[in-house]
């Protein structure tokens, strides 16, 4: 009995040490971005060099940020405020088509519903790369070309998003949309005032894939987008581009392209983890 | 405050299974039926048997395939539930989980009234009050427990005050005490408020217990709609008589040797009065209350007794049926123990061997003649 839990708490202290372990594995990296961020060109070339990296904080950080304002060929702060509008409208945009399309695929019936679903969910075969020249195409002669449009638009509905609702929106008992149909509620009001509300946390979920996906988005929005109105990831590529890598401003710059997926995280992390359909229905 | 008429409402699903012959399910065939103003009645049956899916015809959450639906006398197929004036309680209570009691009941109102807010809160308060959950009304569903719920889905039915009250299985989810409570309940509350009601129910002492009158389905086709007593004194068939009363009819298969009944396990019985025209065979009917024990006898063996505190249910096997008999708690064989069996001749139901249709049922008007065997 005694050994039993004596080995009990053994395999306890592992299973925690190994995770620890993983963890730091995973976050040295990224508390090396921020610690080198402070710190001058000489000193980030040297630590990285030499054997152990810093680990110790300097205090360049205002020196490094102002470097990277002084840029003439990139405008990166004026890139966060592209990336933070263009992923939040878009965001926005998609939570709708999505949901909604949702939806429809989870709680109605219509002809070809099933092979118009593996349709949508084929389109995730082709890579951006290939849709990069036709899209081009096809948003220059709307003449959207070099518009936030341009990157909003074409993932407006997107094949991942309207899976991930479709899934979720099964949850929703039959016999709660039929209650609120005896109700007086029209189709649209199922969607809006009661679909919507009880999917409150994977809206959030989604929320959160939609707004990495877009804020990761690099080949499309390079291709379509001129200098004033470039993105993060585009930004970052400019910098680096030059003969000459700077690695201060470089850091620095990768540092505030975090933050904002940070809050964005931040904000909507509490509604992973709320079970809103809880007490719904009692099955 | 509505009557409603059916006339041969079918409904048939495709089936899932692509491959069956004509890919159809027949869930509800046929069904007429007339339902009085006011009146409370109560579709009962298996499993399967269409009651759900009549009363969502009636509800308008599924299209008839054929037939009509009237609500006083008007044909109501093809208007959109919000349209029919009836509000429904379903097993489940679906209560939408984002709003609270108060929003619960009083959307419905919101959506299809011309009320203002403050008239839309008044009624709401009125209808909590009546339910007794007057205290609960800024608490979301998921903090309730489940008579609670029960209640509040029963609420937001009162609160808009409809032409008809549809309730599917709403007590199915609570357990024993507080299904008789909420039984009497929502008895009470229907009488008060006179809305006629059509109440679907697999169980058929809640049936019994509740409804004005009760309509037996099994297989998509109405057996017999009648009051709780004919239905159990004057079943049209062995389904009704079967499925009606607790514990079951004892049924036995009996051969017809002039007049003369011959069963299993050496049963036999001196039948007078019944008419069975020219039937070898005929299946004997005999309910449990019906059947006196005589514990010096020696025809039953008695397999189980269970001990109710005021009667008791004793259990045996005649051949290969299992017989029970309800009995006053004094009778107290042990497993094991022979018993003797009787019963009066007009305790006695007859079946038509092929169709089950009834022959025969409970009269009370035959003098009482003890019959031995």
């Amino acid at each position: 009995m005694h050994d039993e839990l004596e080995t009990e708490a053994i395999w306890r202290f592992a299973g925690y040490g190994f995770l620890l372990l993983v963890t730091m594995f995973m976050l040295i990296p990224i508390y090396w971005l921020l610690v080198a961020s402070t710190l001058p060109e000489s000193a980030i070339i040297a630590s990285a060099g030499s054997g152990l990296p810093r680990l110790i904080p300097g205090t360049h950080l205002l020196e490094n940020a102002r470097a990277l304002a002084a840029r003439p060929d990139v405008d990166f702060y004026l890139s966060i405020l592209n990336s933070v509008l263009i992923a939040v409208v878009y965001t926005g945009l998609a939570l709708i088509f999505c949901s909604m399309a949702g939806f429809a695929f989870a709680k109605y019936d219509f002809r070809f519903k099933e092979p118009l679903f593996l349709g949508i969910l084929a389109t995730l075969i082709i890579p951006i790369n290939l849709l990069v020249v036709p899209l081009f195409l096809l948003v220059s002669n709307i003449g959207l070309a070099n518009s936030y449009w341009a990157v909003i638009l074409p993932w407006a509905a997107y094949p991942i998003g309207i899976f991930f609702m479709r899934q979720s929106m099964q949850s929703i008992p039959d016999s709660l949309l039929e209650a609120a149909r005896m109700d007086g509620a029209s189709e649209f009001q199922l969607y809006y005032r009661v679909a919507l509300p009880t999917m409150k946390s994977s809206m959030a979920a989604l929320a959160v894939i939609l707004f990495l996906f877009q804020w990761n988005l690099f080949l499309w929005p390079l291709v379509v987008l001129q200098q004033e109105k470039f993105t993060i990831p585009v930004a970052i590529t400019k910098i680096m581009g030059q003969e000459q890598i700077a690695y201060d401003q470089l850091l620095i710059a990768a540092v505030l392209a975090i933050v904002p997926m940070f809050v964005v995280f931040l904000v909507l992390q509490r509604h992973f983890v709320r079970g809103i359909l809880a007490g719904a229905v009692k099955e | 405050m509505t009557k409603i008429s059916i006339n041969n409402l079918v409904k048939t699903f495709e089936a899932s299974d692509q491959r069956d012959a004509d890919g159809e399910i027949v869930a509800v065939d046929d069904i007429d039926l007339e339902i009085a103003d006011g009146e409370f009645i109560v579709l009962v049956g298996p499993s399967g048997c269409g009651k759900s899916t009549t009363l969502r015809c009636i509800a308008g959450l599924d299209n008839a395939t054929q037939g009509e639906i009237r609500f006083d006398g008007e044909i109501v197929n093809d208007s959109r539930p919000r349209d029919r004036d009836v509000a429904m309680v379903f097993q489940n209570y679906a209560l939408y989980p984002h709003m609270t009691v108060e929003g619960n009941m009083g959307f419905g109102l919101k959506l299809s009234s011309t009320l203002s807010s403050a008239e839309i809160d008044a009624r709401v308060t009125e209808a909590a009050e009546t339910m007794g959950i007057d205290g609960l009304l800024t608490k979301k569903p998921g903090e309730l427990s489940g008579g609670q719920q029960q209640r509040v889905a029963l609420g937001r039915s009162i609160v808009r005050e409809p032409g008809v009250f549809l309730m599917d299985e709403p007590l199915s989810n609570l357990d024993a005490k507080l299904r008789a409570e909420m039984r009497t309940e929502i008895q009470a509350l229907q009488n008060d408020l006179g809305v006629t009601t059509i109440y679907v129910t697999h169980d058929q002492t809640e049936a019994m217990a509740m409804g004005d009158r009760i309509a037996v389905l099994d297989g998509g086709v109405l057996q017999q709609v009648d009051v709780p007593e004919q239905l159990y004194r004057n079943p049209v068939n062995e389904f009704v008589a079967d499925f009606i009363g607790s514990p079951s009819i004892n049924l036995l298969d009996v051969a017809v040797d002039g007049k003369r009944l011959t069963g299993p396990g050496g049963f036999t019985h001196e039948y007078t009065g019944h008419e069975v025209g020219d039937r070898s065979r005929v299946r004997l009917g005999i309910r449990p209350e019906d059947l006196a024990i005589d514990e010096r006898g020696d025809e039953l063996t008695v397999s189980v007794v269970e001990k109710m505190g005021n009667e008791n249910f004793i259990y045996g096997h005649l051949g290969d049926r299992e017989i029970v008999a309800r009995t006053d708690a004094s009778v107290r064989p042990d497993p094991g123990d022979t018993v003797g069996l009787s019963f009066t001749n007009e305790a006695l139901y007859l079946f038509d061997a092929q169709s089950g249709r009834s022959l025969e049922t409970k009269t009370d008007n035959v003098s009482a003649t003890q019959t031995q065997f």
